[in-house]
């Protein structure tokens, strides 16, 4: 054992840093285990106004005009329990395994409802209930307030590598450092119902924080670095490309909601989705306000001076991301059907901010990272785009065992 | 980034389209179906499957307690409005002449659907028309009923207030028994108007649902209305005007009730409500005859415009140019909009022709063809229909009784007037040449300036005019002058379509006295007749326009499409594709253009 925990030495190279280019020391594991919650709310349409997520809904009864409008202000939070493992194949490449497993989505529909015409055969203008207690004759139940569901279950997991450019004389030069990452996702996820009427799924597509491929560069460029190599700032970038695939999705046959979710008649049995790629840039500030303190210990071999090259105990991390997303398209037997869809998905984009903190015990002798960040998306309107606000908790433990 | 950001949104597929048909009736069936294969299968399901079959489906366990065959294993399992249906889709193919049938056989191999889809699709409009006027007459008659409106004060007037040629007789101001009527029922009241309305209802009126509005006032229980219930299944109501009425002004007395039963079938959980009965009088001042009174607009927001239709021509247009125009309203459902189509018939044999209407429906409600002959329907409702014979023939035996459909659908006798007639004279005979499965006021014009309105109903008591109502400009039924007709959705010729009788405790009676369209369609009518007089010699097809495009003709809610049939140069003009349909722009159709493609 005191073997091994000598050979956390290699820690050193291990940074709190945002940007992407961090590497796992040579035969090191990372251990990550996080715990996110994910909350959406709205959506924002072609000219950036902030909408509910789903569009109002017109209601007729056939021969009686408009019954009146069904609207809905879903608030869908996810709860996940992330675990990435790394590990280092050399100081260059770190292979990484994540593990995205959906504690539970939470949706609150929040209908709402605005009367339409009046109706001489009842007396009065269709209230919610009333609307309500019609599509009930008919077979359509009304769907439930709350949602819960994709207890445990998988998200898509990723499996991908980072290869961290060599130190080459003109890189040195600036003081850049650079990283290229590629991450695959196995399709583990599983979609949404078709025949709910609010229901959410666990793959890329139902998440849409990820891609099916992403391809990342990343540059760090530290600042301010003391007589251990340990920097005060950093600025970083990260150039990526997320790709999706085109997805076969199942019509809903309105087995359960016949009113409101009946569509495998003209669209087929099954239809095709391509939800359009993403291209984003971050760029990003560590500040590290808070170096020490810092002693030998196990971690640093016993060495004050090793210690002192260790990640500072407190980074704090500053982020902004555009993502411009291309258009999803939907091809089925309907066009119009297809359109419906489109329009709520044309080109666009959004901008995510995001603050974090992270604290690196490794000074202080434990082979360990606490980190916390908030995302924000709708700070800034975005285009075509979902607004996903998230908040992320977790911790490394660093190990290296050979 | 510049690929991504580069990417436009997806246009949106049109909402109406052009279509050209050429052949023979099964190729143009065909190429009918597989131009739009995609539009006929979202069209039946979302307005079919998904709206109306559901709706429909309510009825079964009122309808089966009655006629127990509607019970039977191929009804249940949510089949029984399909089967209902079909059913009748079945019996009115039989009116539906070979060519037209080989048409729909085309559109069910082009696109998919099958034959018995596509009959459905094309003949549901008369019989869900037939069936749904059964049900309101007969949720109409379990309603409060108005027995007498007594406008006091009349008697010691010195006017002849009721029009009969005489003053002041005892029973001046009282409508007793009440019937309703096309124009004014009392003409010259005073402004200090007290009106007594006696409402019946054997489950006893719910005075807390009283309300009668009258201008833009609302009176009830709390706000002005004082009642007495001399009987449980009486309650007299009545009202004092708090302030004078405006001197010469035409009014309607807006009078609505329920009753106290409160039922759970159909749900939601409602009384029964009588519909909104409008009783139309003038302020002294006004000096006008009764028949002379116009419909006022109504502002409560509880009415909508159904369909009107127009023929214009000779005095009546710039230049005495022919016209026939329309803006159907009937069933929206927010989906008729997104198939809307004009369809270009090139037929091998006989004259072109267009129709406005929907993806995988062989008709529409109006239509123009090569000889510049346009016609443009409008439903009636009648309890003077086909299905309502049907069942009377099964009276005898309603353990084996159904509720079916006959005679031609108004579409197909459209479509075969369209083929065949080279003018307003043709227009008549087809129609007369057939027996209608529901009630129809229809108008046709033709290029050389000849106007007819055709009112048709299925004649189930036999009346001796076999179903067939038509007048022109000359009988001044629906006239302001001596080139126009305007008509609603209401007969004019035809206003005592049915003779009052029970069957089964069941009332039988005129439109009049239970369609919900009447008095909205009298209103809308009045409006266009006075936008017609005020435009009369100047009227144009961009007028026209206009006119169809005006809130007050507009069903906001199930507007389908507005056309204007210019007959003589043969250019349709029609607005679809949006709810309402005059919310889109009208786009023009040149026929002989288009036929010569």
């Amino acid at each position: 054992m005191k073997a091994r925990l000598g050979l956390l030495l290699g820690l050193v190279s291990w940074s709190s840093w945002a940007a992407e280019t961090t590497v796992v020391p040579a035969h090191t594991f990372v251990l990550d285990l996080s715990y996110i919650q994910s909350s959406l709310t709205q959506r924002f349409d072609d000219q950036r106004h902030a909408l509910p997520l789903i569009d109002p809904i017109l209601r007729y009864e056939p021969g009686g005009g408009l019954q009146g409008t069904l609207s809905a202000t879903p608030r869908a939070t996810y709860h996940f329990i992330v675990a990435q493992i790394l590990y280092g194949l050399t100081d260059r490449l770190t292979a990484a395994l994540y593990l995205p497993m959906v504690v539970q989505t939470v949706i609150d529909a929040n209908f709402g409802w605005v009367p339409g015409d009046y109706q001489g055969g009842l007396g009065r203008r269709y209230s919610f209930d009333d609307f309500w207690a019609w599509a009930g004759s008919l077979g359509q139940p009304r769907p439930p307030d709350r949602w819960v569901g994709n207890r445990w279950t998988f998200a898509d997991l990723f499996v991908g590598g980072r290869y961290k450019v060599p130190s080459f004389s003109w890189l040195k030069a600036i003081g850049l450092e650079s990283a290229f990452t590629l991450l695959v996702a196995l399709p583990t996820g599983k979609p949404a119902d078709p025949e709910q009427v609010i229901s959410a799924g666990t793959t890329t597509w139902d998440l849409h924080a990820y891609g099916d491929v992403d391809v990342h560069l990343a540059v760090d460029r530290p600042f301010f670095a003391d007589a251990s190599g340990v920097a005060r700032v950093n600025l970083g970038a990260d150039l990526f490309y997320s790709f999706f695939r085109p997805r076969q999705m199942v019509s809903a046959t309105g087995a359960l909601n016949p009113l409101l979710t009946t569509y495998a008649p003209y669209t087929g049995a099954t239809y095709w989705l391509d939800p359009g790629d993403w291209l984003g840039v971050t760029v990003s500030l560590d500040l590290v306000p808070l170096l020490g303190p810092t002693r030998a210990s196990l971690v640093s071999g016993g060495d004050l001076e090793t210690a002192n090259a260790l990640p500072p105990l407190l980074t704090v991390n500053l982020s902004y991301t555009y993502l411009a997303t291309a258009a999803s398209n939907w091809t089925s037997d309907s066009a119009l059907w297809d359109y419906d869809r489109e329009k709520q998905w044309g080109p666009g984009d959004k901008h995510a901010f995001k603050v974090g903190g992270t604290v690196s015990l490794l000074r202080l002798g434990l082979p360990l990272q606490l980190y916390a960040s908030y995302r924000a998306q709708d700070l800034l309107h975005g285009r075509n785009t979902r607004a996903t606000d998230s908040f992320t908790a977790g911790l490394r433990v660093l190990a290296k065992f050979w | 980034m510049v690929l991504l950001c580069a990417c436009e949104p997806a246009p949106p597929p049109p909402t109406r389209e052009l279509v050209h048909l050429r052949g023979t009736p099964y190729q143009r069936g065909l190429q009918h179906g597989q131009q739009l294969k995609s539009k006929i299968h979202s069209f039946y399901t979302t307005l079919l499957t998904s709206s109306l079959f559901p709706y429909l489906g309510r009825e079964q366990p009122d309808i089966a307690t009655l006629l127990p065959q509607y019970d039977d294993e191929r009804y249940q399992h949510g089949q029984f409005a399909y089967q209902l249906l079909l059913d009748s889709a079945k019996s009115l193919e039989r009116s539906i002449p070979l060519g037209v049938r080989d048409e729909l056989h085309g559109i069910s191999d082009g696109s998919g659907l099958s034959y018995d889809q596509v009959l459905v699709l094309n003949t549901f409009v008369d019989t869900t028309l037939a069936v749904r006027g059964i049900a309101l007459a007969i949720r109409q008659s379990r309603a409060p009923t108005v027995v007498s409106v007594e406008f006091e004060g009349l008697g010691a007037d010195g006017v002849d207030n009721d029009g009969d040629g005489q003053i002041d007789e005892a029973d001046e101001g009282l409508l007793s028994p009440y019937r309703p009527v096309a124009g004014a029922s009392l003409v010259e009241v005073p402004p200090g108007l007290t009106v007594k309305v006696v409402l019946k209802d054997p489950d006893g009126v719910d005075p807390a649902t009283v309300r009668f509005g009258l201008g833009d006032t609302v009176y009830t229980a709390d706000t002005g209305l004082t009642m007495v219930t001399p009987t449980p299944d009486v309650l007299e109501v009545r009202l004092t005007v708090p302030q004078p009425l405006p001197i010469g002004a035409s009014l309607a007395l807006v009078v609505s009730a329920g009753d106290l039963k409160l039922l759970d079938k159909p749900a939601p959980t409602h009384a029964s409500f009588m519909r909104d009965e409008e009783i139309l009088f003038t302020v002294k001042g006004a000096g006008l005859l009764p028949a002379q009174v116009q419909r006022p607009p109504l502002t409560d927001g509880r009415t909508r415009p159904p369909s009107v239709a127009l023929s214009l021509a000779g005095p009546a247009t710039l230049g005495g140019q022919p016209l026939v125009a329309q803006h159907f309203a009937l069933l929206d459902a927010n989906t008729s909009h997104k198939h809307t189509a004009v369809f270009v018939h090139h037929p091998d044999h006989g004259p072109g022709f267009a129709v406005v209407g929907w993806a995988g429906i062989v008709w529409g409600f109006a239509g123009l063809n090569q000889a510049g002959v346009g016609i443009a329907c409008n439903p009636s409702d009648t309890l003077d229909n086909s299905v309502v014979g049907s069942v009377l023939d099964q009276v005898a035996d309603l353990s084996t009784a159904t509720l079916v459909a006959r005679g031609t659908p108004i579409g197909f006798a459209e479509r075969l007037a369209l083929e065949q007639a080279t003018d307003v004279a043709g227009v008549e005979q087809t129609f007369a040449s057939l027996s209608h499965a529901y009630g129809w006021a229809c108008v046709a014009g033709d290029a050389a300036g000849g106007q007819r309105a055709i009112e048709v109903d299925s004649d189930i008591f036999k009346e001796g005019s076999k179903g067939i109502y038509p007048f022109g400009p000359g009988d001044q039924l629906a006239s302001v002058g001596l080139g126009d007709l305007v008509l609603g959705s209401d007969y004019a010729r035809n206003a005592v379509d049915v003779t009052s009788f029970t069957v089964a405790g069941q009332r039988v009676v005129p439109q009049s006295a239970w369609a919900t369209t009447f008095f909205r369609s009298r209103r809308a009518v009045a409006w266009l007749e006075q936008q017609v007089r005020a435009g009369y010699g100047q009227l144009d097809a961009a007028a026209v326009e206009a006119l169809l495009a005006d809130p007050t003709v507009v069903d906001a809610s199930d507007s389908m499409n507005a056309v204007v049939l210019e007959l003589a140069s043969r250019r349709l003009h029609s607005a679809m594709g949006q709810v309402p349909a005059t919310a889109a722009p009208f786009e023009t159709l040149e026929l002989d253009a288009e036929l010569s493609k």
